[in-house]
């Protein structure tokens, strides 16, 4: 048996392809954009080899610092909303007439593309025709937020639509990992006379634990490198209020034509993540996998 | 850091601008006039292509790359010019094809900077002017365009000024396509309701903003999000307080953002901002969601470049009852300020340019030189753009807000290249961050000069 | 098989007699059924908005019927443009990512997983690491490799970016089950006789097929909609992806809302399609798996 599962030719024949593609692919642009950090280089013309002068600079950012503060508020509001996803999915799973057809309407949403989400959001938080404003002005508040351009509220205003976004991916993640515990499981539980919060809690909760915590890693690597509608949303306005690392990376390399700079904070962002993610992984790593 | 992106931008005269027969002559009607210049009609080309058959057994097969913004859905009209324009010069370059990549906006300028880090840029392509460009320049991106500006007197056809734009160390690198003034359109019939006149000075235009806000309508449509939108505003104040020369000395470093004409500027727009000159929630709100309210009759003013014509006047989707209570005026004047009221903020938007590295530069060449004299013939009157070559308002048929604009484009005393464009696109960046603070209120008169003021040594 | 568990369920709701529960079930219904509802909300605005004129997009409530509905934005976006070949470059690096994707990801997570070797734990996270970077740093550098290896302007510069940019985060969702699954189920394969590659075609993939079919999902949709790659690596119009629909509509002052809503509702329906095909296979195949489990 051992001998058979640890044949080195067949391990190297199942991992190595998708190794070269990810070394050519993804490290070769890791290692460039290390390497772009290091020069003076507006993306087009020649570069000068500057050293650490970017990477100095990152530092004392104030800029940068603000927009890694957002992307990290952005990456607790993620993993905070996870537990509503689970709630949902536990119940989806769970013995509820109908359930199927709830499922598939729940992760609808997650088949729009961003360009539409944008779009349905800002009809959302239109100061004055959104639907967000109507509704609060109709049951008589006089002067509501004005959600993308008050930089108070910007950046909390901006998380609802991303997280929203995200639903369905963790909704269906959960549903299908809840859905593979064999059934006797919770034949027997209830038998014993357990009630479906102490299954959900005590029996299912800790079989799906290894796709807790990946799920855990996933929001916070996805929140950290978030882009997508903070771009088209609100460009990081006001003045940087709802400003995240990616999307202040994606300005300096590509609108102001620092792109030697914009790659050092690409760089950096990258170890940042790397960090962050061990310690999660190291936070939440147990004894042991949990087994069948 | 990276050095000044400034290009000192154009005082048009009003000589040099008067419209006359300049050559660029218009549809085939009109052939006597411009018959004696090659830049061709019906019968040129015709003379041409003969010419070109003749050559062309020699002549090797060539492509041409061509990349542009203008996608077929969102602008029919420009889309079939330039198909047309493509067409006539293939017919009269037989070994010559010329193979489009369209990309909308965003996505275009983000392309143009990743093929130029290899050293891929398509043959001919389009760039805006000054700050835009001249980090393609200094990379040696674009090819010098004066040799063919000299042929033929191609030079006199464009707009006194406008190719000024697109310079780099005395030489041009692209033929500009575009031009544009912003004025302060506004809604005759809102006027009229409220019983508000044109306002003509500063003081005169708070009364109209006061009178309409105290009536609950909304005074002037503004998407501060997209942040260039408010720059127009600061830069009009800037120069009906401190004329023309105040804001570009700052920029170009022989004087300082710190004048206290440039402050007091500033303190105006937060004044108009303390009116509620502006519609609620104009930081959030891009550019197309404030049109949205100007065109919906909820905002009395807008104030844009004339690329937004057609919406005024020829654009069928737009009920014609609103077209009509359209009518625009120039930014008042301010009382004791410098600045003439013929003053604008504009300038040139895309132009051609050719490659640096192109294996056909020749035909490259040949192409924009054709492609910037066909569209400024027929730009104006079929697409609604105002080309950068002159236009004949005697031959074309336009509506009369075209007319106007035109006529005042050319009386302009002087045209302010766009703040943001002007610059270095890192100081272009605090700038237009500033603007927003500003007019949110975040940031005072004096630190928004002091921020300004501190990017600009920095870029130095 | 939809039949199948409903039997099972209402056997269970005789089963729950008292009058307490069934209130709660009722209120589970009724926050169930709100939820739906504004889940579906965003479909039935975008049917709207892709039948409004660009006034009506801005100044009509986001639910507003418009007054006449614009079916020409659909004519328009049918007409402009090629929709029929651009979605066939869809369906082709879509389809061949997705394929290409799983395949790679369950080979890896399988090996590391399953076989057991000293390198597995780095082998992991060399590719948890490919989760981390932010895409635009990408763009230069895998320009110029395409350049260099003449893919540039070539499905497989995009479908071979998907697959290598998708494979993290795919891996990361089998891993989760792979641990789960029971190590009996190896070993009896073994003691039949039966080789690696064999086990794994045969028993582990259709075991894996539930998740499997989640992670199929997921990849469709993000490749599905992707369009910074596409842009950057495809200039011919004849192999861009349905994406470009999108842009068309974009113009350099003004942008044609309507047609882009139109654009969004027709590339939406293949993948609305695709995505309840799959989405039954998440129920099947876990029925299948603990069968044989």
């Amino acid at each position: 048996m051992n001998k058979i599962m640890s044949d080195k030719r067949i391990i190297a024949m199942y991992t190595l392809p998708a190794l070269l593609l990810i070394l050519t692919l993804i490290y070769v642009p890791i290692v460039m954009t290390g390497y772009y950090g290091l020069m003076d280089w507006d993306g087009i013309g020649a570069m000068t080899f500057i050293g650490l002068e970017n990477y100095a600079a990152v530092m004392t950012d104030g800029a940068f610092w603000s927009s890694a503060w957002h992307s990290f508020l952005l990456a607790l509001f993620s993993v905070g909303s996870l537990v509503l996803y689970l709630g949902v999915s536990l119940v989806l799973a769970g013995n509820v007439k109908g359930a199927d057809l709830f499922r598939k309407i729940y992760l609808i949403p997650m088949l729009l593309s961003s360009v539409a989400i944008a779009q349905l959001w800002m009809r959302v938080y239109h100061p004055t025709n959104g639907v967000m404003n109507r509704f609060l002005t109709s049951i008589g508040i006089e002067n509501p937020p004005l959600w993308l351009s008050d930089t108070s509220i910007v950046l909390f205003a901006i998380f609802i639509p991303i997280i929203w976004q995200y639903a369905g991916f963790y909704i269906i993640i959960y549903y299908a990992a809840l859905k593979n515990i064999p059934k006797e499981l919770e034949e027997a539980a209830k038998i014993d006379g357990a009630s479906p919060f102490q299954i959900a809690y005590k029996i299912k909760l800790p079989l799906i634990s290894g796709i807790i915590k990946v799920t855990i890693v996933l929001a916070v690597i996805g929140s950290l490198k978030y882009f997508d509608l903070i771009y088209v949303m609100t460009d990081g306005g006001p003045n940087g209020a709802s400003e995240v690392m990616a999307s202040y990376m994606y300005k300096l390399a590509f609108r102001t034509n620092d792109f030697g700079y914009g790659s050092a904070i690409g760089f950096f962002m990258l170890v940042m993540i790397l960090i962050v993610t061990y310690l999660i992984r190291r936070a939440t790593a147990t004894k042991d996998e949990v087994q069948y | 850091m990276k050095k000044k992106a400034f290009v000192p931008f154009m005082t048009l005269t009003t000589a040099a601008l008067m419209l006359a027969a300049c050559g660029g002559g218009g549809n085939d009607a009109n052939e006597t006039a411009s018959a004696d210049e090659n830049n061709s009609n019906n019968t040129n080309a015709n003379a041409n292509n003969e010419a070109a058959n003749n050559a062309a057994e020699d002549q090797e097969e060539v492509t041409i790359d061509f990349m542009h913004l203008w996608p077929q859905g969102s602008s029919p009209d420009h889309h079939r010019i330039v198909s047309d324009i493509i067409a006539d010069f293939e017919a009269e370059h037989p070994h010559v094809t010329v193979e489009l990549e369209v990309l909308e906006n965003e996505q275009y300028k983000n392309k143009l900077q990743v093929v130029s880090s290899s050293n891929q840029l398509p043959d001919v392509g389009m760039t805006w002017p000054a700050g835009f460009l001249e980090p393609y320049v200094n990379g040696d991106m674009f090819t010098p365009l004066d040799d063919i500006l000299e042929e033929d007197g191609l030079r006199d056809e464009f707009v006194a000024g406008t190719l000024e734009a697109y310079e780099v160390d005395g030489e041009s690198y692209a033929l500009p396509l575009e031009l544009n003034i912003a004025p302060v359109f506004y809604n005759k019939a809102i006027f009229e309701e409220h019983g508000v006149e044109v306002p003509e000075t500063y003081d005169e235009f708070l009364e109209v903003i006061d009178t309409l806000a105290e009536a609950g309508m909304p005074p002037i449509a503004l998407g501060n999000r997209d942040r260039w939108t408010g720059s127009l505003w600061y830069m009009y104040l800037a120069d009906r307080i401190g004329g023309s020369e105040a804001l570009n000395s700052a920029i170009d470093r022989s004087g300082s953002f710190e004048d206290e004409r440039l402050v007091e500027a500033a303190e105006k727009i937060q004044e108009m901002v303390d009116h509620d000159a502006f519609i609620s929630g104009f930081n959030g709100l891009s550019d197309q969601e404030a049109k949205a309210e100007f065109m919906n009759g909820s905002a009395a003013m807008y104030l844009i470049g004339s690329w937004d014509l057609p919406n005024y006047t020829t654009n069928e989707e737009v009920p014609q009852e609103f077209r009509d209570s359209i009518d625009f005026f120039k930014f008042p004047e301010v009382d004791g300020g410098d600045g003439n009221v013929d003053n604008w903020v504009g300038g040139p938007g895309v132009g051609l340019f050719v490659s640096e590295e192109s294996d056909v530069q020749e035909e490259s060449k040949a192409f924009v030189k054709h492609f910037a004299q066909e569209w400024g013939k027929r730009s104006v009157e079929e697409a609604g753009v105002i080309p950068g070559t002159q236009v004949n308002t005697e031959e074309v048929d336009l509506p009369d807000l075209f007319v106007d604009v035109l006529d005042d484009l050319n009386n302009a005393n002087d045209i302010t290249l766009f703040a943001d464009v002007q610059m270095s696109s890192s100081v272009a960046e605090t700038h237009l961050n500033m603007i927003q603070s500003l007019f949110g209120g975040e940031t005072t008169p004096e630190e928004f000069a002091e921020t300004h003021e501190e990017a600009l040594q920095e870029d130095e | 098989m939809s039949s199948n568990s409903t039997a099972v369920e209402s056997s269970e709701g005789v089963k729950i007699g008292s009058f307490r529960l069934k209130i709660t079930h009722l209120l589970l219904y009724v926050i169930l059924g709100i939820v739906a509802l504004v889940q579906l909300l965003p479909l039935v605005w975008l049917l709207l908005f892709s039948l409004k004129d660009n006034q009506e997009v801005f100044n009509l409530a986001p639910f507003a019927l418009p007054s006449d509905p614009q079916w020409g934005n659909y004519a328009r976006v049918w007409t402009d443009g090629n929709i029929g070949l651009y979605f066939f470059n869809s369906v082709i690096v879509t389809g061949s990512s997705v394929i290409l994707t799983i395949l790679l990801a369950s080979f890896v997570t399988f090996a590391i997983t399953r076989m057991q070797w000293k390198l597995n734990k780095l082998v992991l996270g060399l590719f948890m690491v490919g989760l981390m970077i932010p895409v635009h740093s990408t763009l230069i550098p895998l320009f110029s490799f395409f350049m260099n290896v003449g893919l540039m302007d070539h499905h497989l510069s995009i479908i071979l970016t998907y697959t290598a940019f998708n494979l993290p985060l795919t891996m990361m969702i089998l891993l989760g089950f792979y641990y789960t699954l029971p190590r009996e189920l190896e070993e009896a394969a073994i003691m039949d006789g039966c080789s690696v590659h064999r086990m794994f075609f045969r028993i582990i993939l259709p075991i894996t097929a539930p998740v499997v079919a989640t992670t199929a999902i997921i990849n469709m949709i993000y490749n599905w909609n992707e369009f910074v790659f596409v842009n950057t690596f495809i200039s011919s119009d004849s192999l861009k992806t349905l994406t470009v629909g999108i842009q068309n509509f974009i113009g350099q002052y003004s942008t044609d809302w309507g047609a882009i809503g139109a654009t969004l509702v027709i590339s939406m329906l293949p993948i609305l399609i695709a995505f309840f095909i799959l989405s039954n296979r998440i129920v099947e195949g876990m029925t299948a798996g603990s069968v044989k489990g």
